[in-house]
């Protein structure tokens, strides 16, 4: 897909644990198409989140885009920031979207005290292929690690995403978005961590 | 740069993106406020948080209420001394706040008011559905409903000029979709207003004894007849002409946006009427919808309740218009629950009998398939959550005797889940202490009645409910969780503990004497994270007569972790000694925290999530868990 200012619309979800940083992938993405003169809606809900819970946040771009909330069937791009999230929202995908997929898996409370059994990865991604064939892997914890903390991993998420080369933004208003989102002590080390999954996905696409 | 800074050195006509509250945060800068007030509630809570920071910045008083009717009061007084105020608070919070909003309808307002209420469909992070709207119907207020961020800016601005105008305050409804949107803001010019508070007395407006208020329910009326008038005129209430179906749409709010994206999707034009302000409702504007679409099925799409809807009904009725009228009465769309794009699609594609583009049942049956498949993931009290060892505590002391437990609003109603399973009945903010004066009294040879209260939580209701158990001799427990915070929506200050406002430090009032004062005897200060002196004060509370309060202290953990790494400092994790370990499930099964994992018939304990509170160590009855040596933390 070639860059293009007339988008229509473009859906894109992120998913994930409370804590690992859901939020704040889905505002940098949508910083950075504002960035890109683009219309863009988030829609997200707080309260009752405690670190732990299920989170997810919906980003809208395009010109026609009006409601917070993306419509069945509409959902371009799923990124899962954990395996287990990523399939419990991926009803809203479409045959030719893209599901991007963190493979660290964060656990329930139920699956660590052995009650109940967590999905190997190749049972989600087969329940994904449902929908969609086009399925993506990236282990954002390895590559986070290399920038000194796992709290990089949305990061390393957004510059994946960045990598598959599907949005309509350069990879530049990620490292401005970033710039202008986060304290200056946290620039080095969230651009580093953009870099990497960038250049991961890149090099898994070709 | 942070959000706050953002909204501060953006220049006017630029767009920043911001969370719907924080527009109508925004909104009431431009505006001119000089007050403004709130007690935290989601989805409101961001209005509040983000007037704080902004206060250190413009020239307005804020605080953070005890309660939201005194929140509303501070707003009052300060709109009646001709300033402009802005009060915010979750729908539920307008319940307590509803005193005071039905009478200040009657003596209204000298500077504009805007009285936000954010309600919550689905209820999200609250105890029930309700639709604000009522209450504008009710106290004779004008509404204003935004349906996004630019929207939540505009119209809060908008809001306080048609309170100038009537000389009422304005309710601004927002919904849980409105206020946590975010999408570019075009902000616009600050207002500087020239203030100078005036109070004329005049007690014919101003207090109303019965002989007044009968005058004054008079005024109430008259100003709805120019706010009709308002409604009519107003740029927020606006006609979206587009070529012809066989639809046409009245609209409000988020609802708004729903159809919009409908039209697109299912490729059909339609003639909306998109209201800005649903109350009261711009009548000869909707005679003439109905008028020019006569030909058409008229559908009205709203949050919630069939408000608008039922007006409509009864503006055609008036006017002898023979529309067809369909909505919720007809069930085509729900009056439960939010609505969303697809629940709006699929009612238009009914009406206009054609195939919708989704097929919403099949859909919803494969995901409940997948649902069903794998583990939920529930909210749970964090790990180092010092609401755990008071539960883990309340059971052992009990060691199996059945109590009624009356539980309230906040992160320790998590408590309801097993293994603690504390937690009965609750209604509403301070109902713990309200229904432990009947429980103890109907039970009061069967079982003990212990109720769970936090910190803000007993400020803002549990205060009356607990002098009146003393007033009244009952014989109850009263657990004041005290985390030092207004911890679930987001860690607002509570009155226990100072501050820096704008301008000076808030007083800490401590809840031991508050207590005391109203001479209860047996007060318990204990530390959250002491298990075995919580047991002991849970026991003596449960042979004593009378009223017992225990306050378990302990700061939220996230609010410890926070501190931690401002200082650079670390958590020194706990770990399970394997050769100890003896499978016993003691604290897996009774503690329950998140940190600690089951693998290979032993406990274990993540590194990661542990945020070394230390509980657990001293609930092993193997003395199986000890904190890690500092060098070993290289997690």
């Amino acid at each position: 897909m070639t860059t293009t200012h007339n988008i229509d619309e473009l859906n894109i979800s992120f998913v994930g644990v409370g804590g690992t940083g859901v939020l704040t992938a889905a505002h940098l993405l949508a910083e950075a198409a504002l960035l890109e003169n683009l219309n863009v809606v988030i829609g997200e809900i707080h309260g009752m989140a405690q670190r732990g819970g299920s989170v997810f946040c919906e980003v809208r771009i395009g010109e026609n885009v009006h409601g917070p909330i993306i419509p069945i069937g509409k959902l371009d791009i799923l990124v899962g920031i954990e395996p287990l999230e990523t399939l419990r929202y991926s009803y809203k995908l479409h045959k030719k979207s893209y599901v991007l997929i963190n493979t660290y898996t964060i656990p329930p409370p139920s699956v660590s005290i052995g009650k109940e059994h967590y999905p190997s990865l190749e049972e989600i991604e087969n329940t994904l292929r449902r929908f969609t064939p086009l399925i993506y892997k990236i282990n954002a914890a390895e590559i986070a690690k290399k920038t000194g903390s796992l709290v990089t991993m949305n990061i390393v998420m957004i510059g994946a995403i960045a990598g598959l080369r599907i949005l309509p933004i350069d990879a530049n208003n990620f490292i401005k978005a970033i710039k202008t989102y986060f304290p200056e002590k946290y620039h080095e080390q969230n651009i580093k961590a953009f870099k990497l999954g960038y250049e991961n996905m890149s090099e898994n696409i070709t | 740069m942070t959000k706050i800074k953002k909204i501060v050195s953006t220049p006017p006509g630029k767009k920043i993106i911001l969370l719907g509250n924080e527009a109508i945060a925004r909104g009431a800068i431009e505006a001119g406020i000089g007050v403004a007030s709130t007690y935290p509630g989601t989805p409101a809570s961001e209005i509040g948080d983000t007037l704080y920071h902004l206060s250190y910045f413009y020239n307005f008083h804020f605080e953070y209420a005890v309660n939201e009717i005194v929140a509303l009061e501070i707003a009052a007084a300060a709109a009646i001394s001709n300033i402009r105020s802005l009060v915010s608070m979750k729908h539920v919070g307008l319940n307590v706040a509803a005193d005071a909003f039905m009478t200040l309808a009657y003596v209204g307002v000298n500077a504009g008011m805007v009285i936000v209420s954010a309600d919550d469909p689905f209820a999200y992070s609250s105890q029930n559905e309700q639709d604000n709207r009522h209450y504008g119907i009710f106290a004779g207020i004008p509404v204003i409903e935004p349906s996004n961020p630019q929207e939540a800016k505009d119209f809060t601005k908008i809001a306080f000029e048609v309170s100038e105008k009537l000389k009422e305050p304005v309710l601004l409804r927002t919904t849980t979709r409105v206020s946590h949107m975010s999408a570019p803001v075009t902000l616009g010019e600050i207002i500087k207003r020239q203030e100078t508070p005036k109070f004329i007395r005049d007690v014919k407006r101003f207090v109303p004894v019965p002989a007044h208020a009968r005058e004054l329910h008079k005024r109430v009326l008259e100003n709805l007849e120019k706010a009709k008038k308002i409604s009519e005129e107003i740029e927020i209430n606006r006609l979206i002409i587009n070529e012809n179906s066989k639809i046409a749409v009245i609209a409000s709010g988020i609802a708004i946006n729903y159809v919009l994206d409908s039209m697109k999707r299912l490729r059909v034009g339609m003639n909306v009427l998109a209201l800005g302000m649903t109350h009261p409702l711009p009548e000869n504007k909707i005679v003439n919808f109905l008028t020019d679409n006569k030909d058409k099925e008229i559908l009205i799409v709203e949050e919630l309740d069939p408000i608008v809807e039922d007006q409509v009904k009864r503006i055609a009725y008036e006017h002898k218009i023979p529309a067809r009228i369909l909505g919720k009465r007809d069930k085509l769309l729900p009056m439960y629950h939010e609505l969303n794009p697809d629940i709006v699609t699929f009612a238009i594609s009914k009406i206009l009998k054609i195939q919708p583009p989704i097929n919403l049942e099949a859909i919803e049956k494969i995901r409940t398939e997948i649902i069903s498949k794998i583990p939920r993931r529930p909210p749970v009290m964090c790990a180092g959550c010092p609401h755990r060892a008071t539960y883990f505590a309340v059971k052992k002391a009990l060691d199996g005797r059945d109590a009624i437990f009356t539980t309230d609003i906040g992160c320790y109603t998590l408590g309801i889940m097993p293994p603690y399973q504390i937690g009965d009945v609750l209604l509403c903010m301070g109902s713990s202490i309200g229904m432990a004066n009947s429980f103890s009294e109907i039970f009061k040879n069967e079982k003990p009645v212990l109720a769970f209260i936090g910190d803000s939580t007993f400020f803002h209701a549990g205060l009356p409910a607990l002098a009146n158990g003393v007033h009244n001799g009952h014989k109850f427990i009263v657990t004041i969780m005290d985390n030092s915070t207004t911890a679930m929506t987001g860690h607002q200050p509570t009155l226990n503990i100072e501050y820096q406002l704008r301008d000076r430090k808030t007083k800490s009032i401590k809840i031991e004497d508050v207590v005391a004062s109203m001479g209860i005897k047996n007060v318990k200060v204990v530390n959250s994270f002491v298990v075995k002196k919580l047991i002991d004060a849970y026991k003596e509370a449960l042979e004593y007569d009378g009223i017992s309060v225990i306050i378990s202290r302990g700061k939220c953990i996230l609010v410890t972790l926070r501190e931690m790494r401002e200082k650079g400092q670390k958590v020194i994790p706990f770990e399970v000694i394997p050769e100890k370990c003896t499978g016993c499930r003691t604290c897996v099964d009774e503690l329950n925290c998140p940190a600690i994992l089951w693998k290979d018939d032993r406990a274990q304990i993540d590194p990661f999530l542990c945020s070394g509170c230390g509980v657990c160590a001293q609930i092993c009855p193997y003395h199986a868990i000890r904190r890690r040596m500092e060098h070993d933390n290289d997690t």
